[in-house]
């Protein structure tokens, strides 16, 4: 260094100016000064894109959280919108039917295929006794076959042990409605009187004896079944209600002489 | 401390059976989740205590199915009680034994509630019901229970890793 200081003072001396040891030092220092304003620069931008990067993830971090609650928001306005129209078709039903009725809930369910039933929230303690009949804007549901003091179980119409008096709306050919093992619901008819029984049949409620009010719809032909047997036939029904959708229920606590038919959808 | 461990497992089967597994069937066949309870019990705690989580989890599932009350405490009572009575016997602690064994065990007691409810003119017939609910639940529990014992397996084998 020392060397270096006496060699350049001696050229600018020898010289005259300071011209060219200074055009020297900037041959040596240039591509080190440009060298290290990269690097300085390189950082500054390393650094700027680390703050960056983490104000992102912060923000991301965020708006995921609140895509998040957005989406639980949409599903529960969804949910709500989809049961307040469920309810406001249960309660159209209720004003136009002439039969005074309770609206429960269901709370349980029991699908194993031994027993087909459904649990509401409405039980003795509302008025409600056993063999009370059950219905939706579809149709019926099946009917109450354990009254407690707060709940009741309800009988689904395709569970094995169900039985209901039906006609078919268009022929007036009688005969009982069954579940079956299998979840099924058949209209089992004397075979004499149900020639004329054909697919898209609506099957309804006769009405006979003071359970079912007249006209509930129950279902429609899908096909005939001949069983071979001479005396009875059997119609596979499609039930008018979906019976794993049921939420909401009307719990029938009066009676009707009425004819109700025309107060459900034709097309169910 | 152990009695009321079972019975929470044993009453929340109950609820878990009326009310999310009521709604998760396949085809309209659910797993009777009381019934795997109770063979799982019995396998770690005996038949005594099977038969007991057998005869609550029935009871709580005939009163609220809206069946006859009494026959599914009878049948899961039982079930609890012989496959209690089966452990050590049979390489019933092998897990390969366990699974066809619930699956025996389902159809076991679907035949035996069949039976009973015979004597009350129940409708349906026995091949209706074998063919749409006995067998295609017993798989099903076969299935569900297979899961169960893997789980138990990987939580005893994160046990003890965490203990070593």
């Amino acid at each position: 260094m020392l060397l270096v200081s006496l060699l350049l003072l001696t050229v600018q001396t020898r010289g005259g100016g300071t011209g060219r040891a200074g055009e020297l030092v900037a041959i040596a220092v240039t591509p080190l000064q440009s060298l290290l304003v990269r690097i300085h620069r390189g950082a500054l931008g390393f650094w700027a894109n680390y703050i960056d990067w983490k104000s992102v993830r912060r923000e991301n971090a965020t708006l995921r959280g609140e895509n998040e609650q957005l989406r639980v928001q949409a599903l529960q306005a969804g949910e709500t919108r989809e049961e307040n129209a469920r309810l406001r078709r249960l309660l159209v039903l209720r004003d136009r039917l002439p039969l005074a009725t309770v609206a429960g809930e269901v709370i349980g369910r029991e699908a194993g295929g031994w027993v087909r039933s459904l649990t509401v929230n409405r039980g003795r303690g509302d008025g409600i006794a056993q063999q009370t009949p059950v219905i939706v804007p579809e149709g019926l549901v099946g009917r109450v076959v354990q009254a407690h003091r707060g709940t009741a179980v309800i009988q689904l119409l395709n569970d094995p042990a169900s039985t209901v008096g039906a006609v078919v709306q268009r022929t007036r050919t009688a005969g009982l409605v069954e579940g079956d093992a299998g979840g099924a619901v058949r209209f089992k008819f004397m075979a004499r009187d149900g020639a004329s029984v054909a697919p898209g049949d609506l099957v309804v409620t006769s009405g006979l004896g003071t359970l079912f009010p007249k006209g509930l719809p129950v279902g429609r032909v899908v096909k005939i079944e001949d069983k071979g047997s001479a005396l009875f036939h059997f119609a596979v029904l499609a039930p008018a209600v979906d019976f794993s959708r049921v939420e909401e229920v009307l719990l029938v606590t009066g009676q009707t002489t009425q004819d109700v038919a025309g107060l459900f959808p034709s097309d169910g | 401390m152990l009695r009321l461990l079972l019975l929470l497992v044993t009453v929340g089967g109950g609820v878990l059976q009326s009310t999310v597994v009521a709604v998760a069937g396949v085809g309209g066949i659910t797993p009777d989740v009381p019934l795997i309870l109770t063979v799982l019990i019995a396998l770690r705690y005996g038949p005594e205590s099977g038969c007991l989580a057998g005869f609550v989890a029935g009871l709580l599932q005939d009163a609220t199915g809206g069946g006859l009350v009494g026959v599914q405490a009878l049948t899961k009572g039982l079930a609890g009680f012989g496959m209690g009575l089966l452990v050590g016997r049979f390489w019933v602690s092998n897990p390969l034994v366990q699974v066809p064994g619930l699956v025996l065990l389902s159809v076991a007691e679907g035949l035996g509630r069949f039976l009973l409810l015979q004597m009350f003119h129940y409708p349906a017939s026995l091949g209706d019901l074998m063919l749409h609910v006995i067998l295609p639940q017993a798989l099903y529990n076969g299935l569900i229970g297979t899961l169960c014992i893997l789980a138990e397996a990987a939580y005893e084998l994160m046990r003890r890793r965490t203990w070593m």
